[in-house]
């Protein structure tokens, strides 16, 4: 019993520096609502209908957003897009430095979506899909 | 002087690739560096030929040197540039194993692009043909589950660009998107010390795609000559698709030829393969098969051979993967099959060879 429950404290302890914290799809406040297929195909390079931006790739909210967007690894996702880059179809998605830059950027453009901290939403752009 | 010319521009765009990190950043804006290799080593047990990675390598494993790198390895570079509103441009120079056997820089891609819309496009100059689910991708290593697409599923296609007109067009109809490709064009390729040109190159290409799933259906013709055959008519059908939503895929191509001169072909493959965290283990199996009738050339159940494999990609590092495949090939015919050349004479229908392949693939 004693054994168990220091295991899952120190568990606990281990992982609570990991946990996700939520992430948010953003479009810009004119946009029409986009449903979480569509924004799949979009960052996969299957859609154009809207411009998608990334994070930094590689960084823990880059990593969070394919997994949870499309059920893929950063590496899978490299794969797909140097496909699509080597064979003439298309450029990766533009990436930005932080989430600020992120908001920033969909917020000035109607066709642009890109992915924040849920804590990181304002005024600015408009929730298009919570990712959970 | 053609040659020179080739040589000239592949040396450049290899050299601007390996030197982008000192990129002055106003370039940036209009030009886009970026490449991919592959560093592969195959070793095969069967003396009486030579294991390849593509029909036109005349050397590889197993008769030659029981390794070899030669089958997989190679390295290419892309620029990419932005002209005007809607006008780009690339150029994508490889360096593989060739058909007089040295490394020698080829240009892959080079043409001009103008999109009317983010649906329509038209590309002028060199494009890979699409004639296959994978055809277009068949070098990028990283891009693909295995070492290498089966040589069985390319072996009825001695064309593999085009120099041309190809056209883009994109269709949604509700959740499901089609991608049309058009091509018209002429190509050459050199093999077997001899050419091969094809002239009323006509391909169409339809991949649909709906969400994980997409189906690849083309058809090809075009009129060739080889060395000193006379014109004579090429057609082929191709059908593929692919289901990967990530944690697991299946997918598989097949294609029906007929050259007026060397009969028909068919030749199919299937592979699946699963997940697990950086590892993605697979099987496949390929198989060409040229059936009996009597073609004029005489060379019957031409390529013959299939071929059981399994293997594991393991994505260890950013931008980098490793692969172990391991495959039985069971040769089913003298006449050139289709992993193989350098055929020797005790080479007997029935043999199996044991091939090893072991790749490391990066994009940069």
């Amino acid at each position: 019993m004693k054994t168990t429950w220091l295991s899952a404290m120190i568990f606990a302890v281990l992982t609570a520096g990991v946990r996700a914290e939520d992430i948010v799809v953003i479009v810009n406040p004119a946009a029409k609502p986009v449903s979480k297929a569509q924004v799949a195909d979009i960052y996969l390079g299957r859609s154009a209908e809207l411009t998608p931006i990334d994070q930094t790739v590689g960084s823990s909210i880059y990593v969070q957003f394919y997994q949870k967007a499309t059920g893929r690894d950063a590496a899978q996702v490299k794969a797909i897009w140097s496909r699509i880059l080597f064979t003439g179809r298309g450029q990766p998605p533009k990436q930005l430095p932080d989430s600020a830059a992120v908001k920033k950027s969909v917020a000035a453009n109607p066709n642009a979506v890109g992915y924040i901290e849920k804590s990181a939403v304002d005024a600015t752009v408009k929730v298009a899909l919570p990712l959970d | 002087m053609k040659i020179t010319w080739k040589v000239g521009v592949g040396a450049s765009v290899l050299l601007l690739v390996t030197l982008r990190g000192h990129a002055d950043t106003t370039l940036d804006q209009y030009l886009t560096l970026s490449g991919f290799g592959t560093l592969g080593v195959v070793h095969s047990d069967y003396r009486q030929a030579d294991f390849t990675g593509e029909y036109i390598q005349p050397h590889g494993a197993g008769f030659s040197q029981s390794w070899s790198p030669t089958p997989d390895s190679d390295l290419g570079g892309q620029a990419d540039l932005r002209i005007a509103d809607g006008l780009t441009g690339v150029v994508q120079v490889l360096s593989r194993d060739s058909d007089d056997g040295n490394f020698k820089p080829g240009i892959e891609w080079a043409n001009i692009k103008y999109a009317f819309t983010s649906d329509l496009a038209v590309r002028v100059g060199r494009t890979l043909l699409p004639t296959y689910e994978r055809s277009d991708s068949e070098n990028i290593g990283y891009a693909l589950p295995w070492v290498r697409i089966p040589n069985e599923i390319r072996y009825s296609n001695s064309a593999t660009h085009s120099d041309g007109v190809d056209v883009l067009y994109r269709i949604k109809t509700g959740t499901v998107t089609q991608d049309l490709q058009i091509q018209f064009g002429r190509t050459s390729e050199e093999f077997s010390g001899a050419v091969f040109r094809g002239k009323d190159l006509v391909v169409l290409s339809d991949t649909l795609q709906y969400g994980n799933t997409s189906v690849h259906l083309a058809y090809q013709t075009m009129m060739y000559t080889f060395s000193t055959l006379p014109p004579a008519r090429f057609r082929l059908a191709s059908a593929g698709f692919t289901y990967d939503p990530g944690t697991w895929f299946v997918t598989g191509d097949s294609n029906v030829a007929h050259y007026d001169f060397f009969g028909n072909f068919y030749a199919w493959y299937l592979s699946v393969g699963m997940r697990f965290g950086h590892f993605t283990p697979y099987l496949i199996y390929s198989l060409e098969d040229a059936p009996d009738s009597a073609p004029p050339s005489g060379l019957t159940h031409l390529g013959d051979e299939r071929t059981m494999g399994a293997g594991v990609r393991w994505d260890f590092a950013k931008n980098i993967d490793f692969k172990m495949q391991l495959q039985r090939v069971l040769i089913e015919t003298t006449d050139a099959p289709a992993s193989f050349n350098d055929v020797q004479p005790g080479l007997r229908p029935g043999d199996k060879a044991n091939v090893v392949s072991l790749t490391l693939d990066f994009v940069f």
